[in-house]
């Protein structure tokens, strides 16, 4: 396996980026030389100026055109070849880049499917997303203008310096080291640049930030009369970056007329010396006359190159990111030898179950605790209730039981079967999560019912919707199962939601069902509705809930209270009620608390 | 719908000068100055060929043909070069800075435009759009306006110096200034043609990308969705098959580069070789001179840069214009009545009276609000009740003057009106500026409010008190404290019509009921109209309005209701069930030692 990059060099990040990448490597080399010939195109005209000044027009008394067109078909020969080569070029190394990209993209969301939900969470999943689309576009970016840059010019620039040294080893010392200090002055426009920008963008979140206020609270400030407050607050965000980025466009101003600048003075200079040394020197006009256009060739794409060393940087940050994301270790990983489950209702065995999530740091030995060797068997077909206060451990307990994680000691066995033996494919048939919130896709109620079961057909949706009798609800909806949902399902109610995620259980048809209960409200015409086809769809099957309402445990055959990770009854509500624990105090708490 | 397709051919060079002559006359002495220093970059191009040209014939074909050259005349020639250069080299930093500065100016002028009409359109405006495009309007669209006013100056200037160098060639010989300058509308057109479909194909990548990042987003939102089922697998390929399309646009669009890359490079060096030969041949009948010759070809290498940046400002316009399109919609859309004016005055001393009001949203034909009537008097709590979707929010919003009846009339006494809504609105400022807003009230006042919204506890306990900003930059705060600072921001302003659209169920059982006794307590002579849907909130009013489907089908005691109105009685009861959990979990809450 390639070692984590944690933080090794931009030499280290970009060797492992080309390890992760192979595509990029295949045929670099030919794609180098394609290059060469391409960036050697841009030398075929000075030289032909030279040529056919020295040899065919100037010195000789007479003119030789025949020397003037050779000069010239050897010329379009070589420029023809010269675009070939560039064309071939262009289109190996953006072809690649974008193969080698597309599978990166692909990698990427493979393993961040395949990590651990601890390590999924809100504050990072925008991080994750921004992963596989933004930092990866940085990486696109380069490829497109930065990559291409050196390959051509920095090639370019070695031939052009190659071939002024063939001229005049003098002129071409001099004109190199005058790019020197221009290229010195060119970073540090660059870096005033980059930190102008940064403001630049800065204030353009912030104007942006402003917009969106002035938009959200239209009827707050509308309803307040507070119009006068936000148009100024809108006024100073809207000039606030149109300053900044004028700074910005007034440093950037700078930024090519110094490349000129360094230009003409380079001209002067090499003038300046090619006529003192004169005809003595070896020297001749034309060989005088291509410099000047070899010098231009030269000082061109310096300019550029500050700018890309600029995207080089962005991009090796980007990959260093995206190589990162790629070392997080993977899930749960997946039997060796997978152990098949008993046919039949399954019973479930918790077996002195400790658990704590990773730290961010690492692998601290300092995390809390979240499960304290917890154990308890529930028989095949039982319905059982966790309850316990927030941070109890209720949840953690159901994720241990759906193998959204393992238990750092202990078992958990279904069907006598050890889960980390089961295989995963098996087990998400045989046991489904039904989630607090549930998570809809933009899509139709009945896209996410099927979402469940691969093969499973329209026919079997609407059996399902009769078995738990939600047909009136589902026919009330204006285009049936077709109804779109909207963006995360916005479009449903909460409870209108998890009445598609019960017909999406039940389409899976476990033998286990794991229910996290809702924490919110739902509407309570709907709350009839939902609990009558959750009895439906846990008639016969071992469901475990994650109770946060006392009715749910006092309907359930079996309540287990968790404390602080640690299971501190078990027994059936009535037999709780009055055991004088735990349970007997969340009672009477809630009883007080809806009488007064 | 918007139009955001180019105009018809035969008008498009009309509308889009008209539409470029829109945006500079809104700072054209800024413009001006951009197009003057594109005109001194031009003239000094094309006399920086000139100074080549006198530098060959009377400095380096001297001394090498003759021997000898004056001190003099090399110094004048380096000095002509360099000064050339350097004033060239302004004219950029000028024109570079003044388009930069009139871009954003025009930017800062148009969103100010646009922020003038958000906050002119009423809330049922607001309500027809979605808050994403608003923000779109004033974001990305105008910065799409604004980037062809970058390249104006530039491509004035080009022209310009198009224009010059063809004079400046045909006067030096007519022959080979004819062939030269046929190939620049040459390489004018090919750059346009390339630009126009290379264009389409990163539109289309573009799109792609939108679509693959959306679906990245809404795939590792579902994370445990997907690890429940087992779907990780299948997400990888869907999303997969995204990211396809984005490599496969973007690998069309390098095959275009790939060609038009080579061939802008080929071209004018093939056209050079070209003016080499005819250069040799007009050489010896002695038309012209070497050094004329040379700068002939040191003027095409000057030209080709700015050629290629005219195709890229030509194509820029039609996306800017679909941008200007866009934006012009929203300034353009007509101004809705604004709802204040049709309120009346109640004659007989009522707080509050709805006379057959109904409500229709505009371009729907549903009545939300169906011939509602009533009376409230003055100092009372009155609350309506009723399922989701009754129109309940609606009749909150008449009241507070955000909407306009479709029929009937509002009638509310002049005085202080004050409307806190479902979700609270904070902006990113201090918690002293979100309750003060426009309103210039002192600290004590702030307080007092805070302390009767229940909100002084933690906000005394923020690092700076009211100093504290809150939103993105400042501290987050918890749904339950953001809505006490709204209610603060009400009771603050003292009114005498208080409404509550489901303000308090973000808080917590007992904070609600500890709000609204002090509102009983401390706003005695206030009127009081609020949604509820809690019965311990229900039980606090002195009236319910009972509504149902848009029409209030009950008005008076909760005591009465329960006993006259079954469909009330199970409304209430079902709440109950409901509010269990509520209650249950808070509780458990209160027991773990949490704060509620």
């Amino acid at each position: 396996m390639t070692e984590p990059i944690g933080r090794f060099s931009a030499a280290g990040t970009i060797g492992r980026g080309l390890e992760e990448a192979p595509v990029l490597r295949q045929g670099l080399g030919v794609t180098w030389l394609l290059a060469a010939g391409g960036a050697g195109g841009r030398v075929i005209v000075p030289i032909v100026v030279q040529q056919a000044i020295d040899r065919g027009i100037a010195g000789a008394d007479d003119i030789d055109l025949r020397v003037v067109v050779w000069c010239a078909v050897i010329g379009v020969v070589a420029q023809v070849a010269a675009a070939i080569c560039q064309r071939a070029a262009i289109i190996r190394l953006g072809t690649r880049s974008e193969q080698a990209l597309s599978d990166l993209r692909t990698r990427l969301i493979g393993h961040i499917h395949r990590i651990s939900l601890a390590d999924h969470n809100e504050e990072r999943r925008g991080a994750l997303v921004a992963r596989v689309t933004s930092d990866i576009e940085t990486l696109a970016e380069f490829f497109r203008w930065g990559g291409l840059a050196w390959l051509i010019d920095g090639t370019l620039m070695l031939i052009v310096a190659a071939v002024m040294l063939a001229y005049n080893w003098l002129l071409a010392m001099i004109a190199i080291a005058i790019a020197i200090p221009l290229f010195l002055a060119l970073r540090i426009v660059q870096r005033y640049l980059v930190a102008a920008y940064d403001r630049a963008r800065d204030r353009n979140a912030n104007m942006l930030a402003t917009m969106t206020e002035l938009v959200s609270g239209a009827e707050t400030i509308r309803a307040y009369d507070a119009a006068a407050m936000f148009t100024e607050r809108a006024r100073a965000a809207v000039k606030g970056r149109a300053d900044t980025q004028i700074r910005a466009g007034v440093i950037g101003a700078f930024l090519f007329p110094l490349g000129e600048v360094f230009s003409v003075v380079t001209i002067a200079t090499i003038v300046a010396v090619g006529v003192a040394l004169g005809p003595g020197g070896g020297l001749t006009a034309g060989a005088l006359v291509g410099f000047i256009f070899l010098t231009y060739r030269f000082l061109e794409p310096i300019a550029e190159f500050t700018e890309v060393l600029d995207q080089t940087q962005t991009a090796v940050a980007g990959l260093r990111r995206v190589l990162t994301v790629l070392d997080i270790p993977a899930g749960p990983p997946p039997p060796e030898s997978p152990r098949p489950l008993p046919a039949g209702r399954l019973d479930l065995t918790i077996a002195d179950v400790t658990f704590s999530y990773r730290s961010r740091s690492g692998r601290g030995t300092s995390d809390e605790i979240v499960l304290d060797r917890v154990s308890a068997h529930i028989p095949a077909g039982q319905q059982v209730a966790l309850v316990g206060a927030t941070g109890s451990g209720k949840t953690t307990l159901g994720r241990l039981i759906a193998r959204l994680a393992d238990p750092v000691t202990g078992t958990v066995r279904l069907g006598g079967v050890p889960l980390v033996q089961v295989d995963d494919d098996e087990l998400r048939r045989r046991l489904v999560v039904v989630a607090q919130e549930p998570f809809l896709f933009d899509d139709t109620v009945l896209a996410n019912i099927l979402f469940a079961r691969l093969d499973a057909t329209r026919a079997d949706a609407e059996r399902i919707v009769d078995e738990i009798e939600v047909r009136d609800w589902v026919d009330a909806l204006p285009d049936g199962l077709d109804t779109r949902v909207g963006e995360r399902g916005d479009s449903l109610s909460a409870g209108e939601r998890q009445l598609v995620a019960l017909l999406r259980a039940g389409i899976a048809d476990p033998d286990v069902l794991l229910l996290d209960e809702a924490t919110s409200s739902v509407d309570a015409l709907t709350e009839v509705r939902t609990s009558r086809a959750l009895a439906k769809l846990a008639a016969g099957r071992t469901t475990i809930a994650i109770a946060h309402r006392l009715s749910t445990a006092a309907r359930a055959d079996r309540v287990l209270v968790l404390e602080g990770g640690r299971l501190v009854e078990d027994g059936p509500h009535e037999a709780l009620i009055g055991a004088g624990g735990t349970y007997q105090r969340l009672y009477e708490a809630w009883l007080s608390a809806t009488s007064s | 719908m918007g139009n955001d397709g180019p105009p018809p051919r035969s008008s498009r060079a009309r509308t889009y000068t008209r539409f470029v002559r829109t945006l500079v006359t809104l700072h054209p002495r800024r413009f001006a100055t951009a197009v003057a220093g594109a005109f001194v970059f031009a003239v000094c191009t094309v006399a920086s060929s000139v100074a080549v040209q006198w530098v060959i014939d009377h400095v380096i074909v001297p001394r090498f043909e003759q021997g000898d050259v004056a001190v003099s005349t090399v110094a004048a020639g380096c000095v002509m070069i360099v000064g050339i250069g350097l004033l060239r080299a302004g004219g950029v930093v000028v024109r570079r800075s003044f388009a930069g500065i009139t871009s954003w100016r025009v930017a800062e002028s148009v969103t100010n435009e646009i922020t003038d009409r958000y906050l002119t359109q009423p809330t049922s405006w607001h309500r027809r759009q979605s808050e994403g495009q608003l923000v779109a309007r004033a974001g990305v669209d105008v910065d799409t306006t604004i980037s062809v006013l970058g390249p104006i100056p530039f491509a004035t200037g080009t022209i310009v110096m198009m224009v010059v160098a063809a004079v400046w060639l045909i006067a030096t010989d007519v022959v080979m200034g004819v062939a030269a300058v046929a190939v620049f509308p040459l390489l004018m057109i090919a750059n346009v043609v390339y630009q126009h479909r290379v264009d389409r194909h990163f539109d289309d990548a573009q799109e792609a990308l939108g679509r693959f990042s959306g679906a990245v987003h809404e795939s590792f939102e579902a994370v445990q969705l997907v690890k429940a089922y087992g779907a990780g697998r299948r997400e990888t390929e869907r999303l997969s098959a995204l990211a396809h399309d984005i490599r496969d646009a973007r690998i069309r669009a390098v095959h275009l580069r790939g060609t038009f890359e080579a061939l802008l490079e080929m071209v004018p060096s093939l056209a050079n070789i070209g003016l080499v030969v005819l250069g040799a041949v007009r050489v010896r009948s002695g038309a012209v001179t070497i050094g004329e010759l040379s700068g002939f070809v040191y003027m095409f290498t000057l030209l080709i840069f700015p050629l290629r940046l005219v195709g890229y400002a030509l194509s820029e316009l039609p996306h800017s214009y679909a941008g200007y399109q866009r934006v012009r919609e929203v300034l353009d859309d007509p101004l809705d009545d604004d709802p204040v004016n049709s309120i009346g005055v109640p004659g007989d001393g009522s707080a509050v009276v709805l006379d057959r009001v109904s409500f229709v949203h505009h371009g729907d034909t549903t009545e939300v609000v169906r011939e509602a009537s009533v009376r409230i008097a003055p100092g009372t709590v009155t609350a309506f009740v009723g399922p989701t979707a009754a129109g309940k929010s609606t009749l909150i919003d008449l009241l507070a003057g955000l909407l306009q009846p479709t029929s009937g009339t509002v009638r509310l006494p002049v005085g202080r009106r004050a409307v806190v809504f479902q979700e609270a609105f904070l902006f990113g400022g201090t918690i002293r500026e979100n309750v003060r807003l426009d309103e210039p009230l002192d600290d004590d006042r702030v307080w007092d409010a805070l302390r009767l919204a229940c909100a002084d506890g933690f906000v005394g306990e923020l690092p700076d008190g009211l100093d504290t900003l809150v939103g993105e930059r400042g501290v987050t705060l918890s749904g339950g404290q953001r809505q006490r600072i709204a209610l603060a921001r009400a009771l603050a302003r003292r009114p005498g019509l208080l409404l509550l659209d489901d303000t308090t169920s973000a808080l917590d059982p007992a904070t609600e009921l500890a709000v609204l006794t002090n509102l009983r307590t401390s706003l005695a002579g206030t009127t009081v109209v609020m949604v509820a849907s809690r019965p311990s909130t229900i039980a606090l009013a002195d009236d319910v309005l009972f509504v149902e489907q848009g029409r209030i089908v009950a008005h008076g005691p909760h005591q009465r209701l329960m006993q006259e109105s079954p469909a009330y009685r199970r409304l209430v009861e079902a709440f109950e069930a409901d509010r269990g959990g509520d209650e249950f979990d808070a509780a458990s809450r209160a027991f773990s030692g949490g704060r509620p």
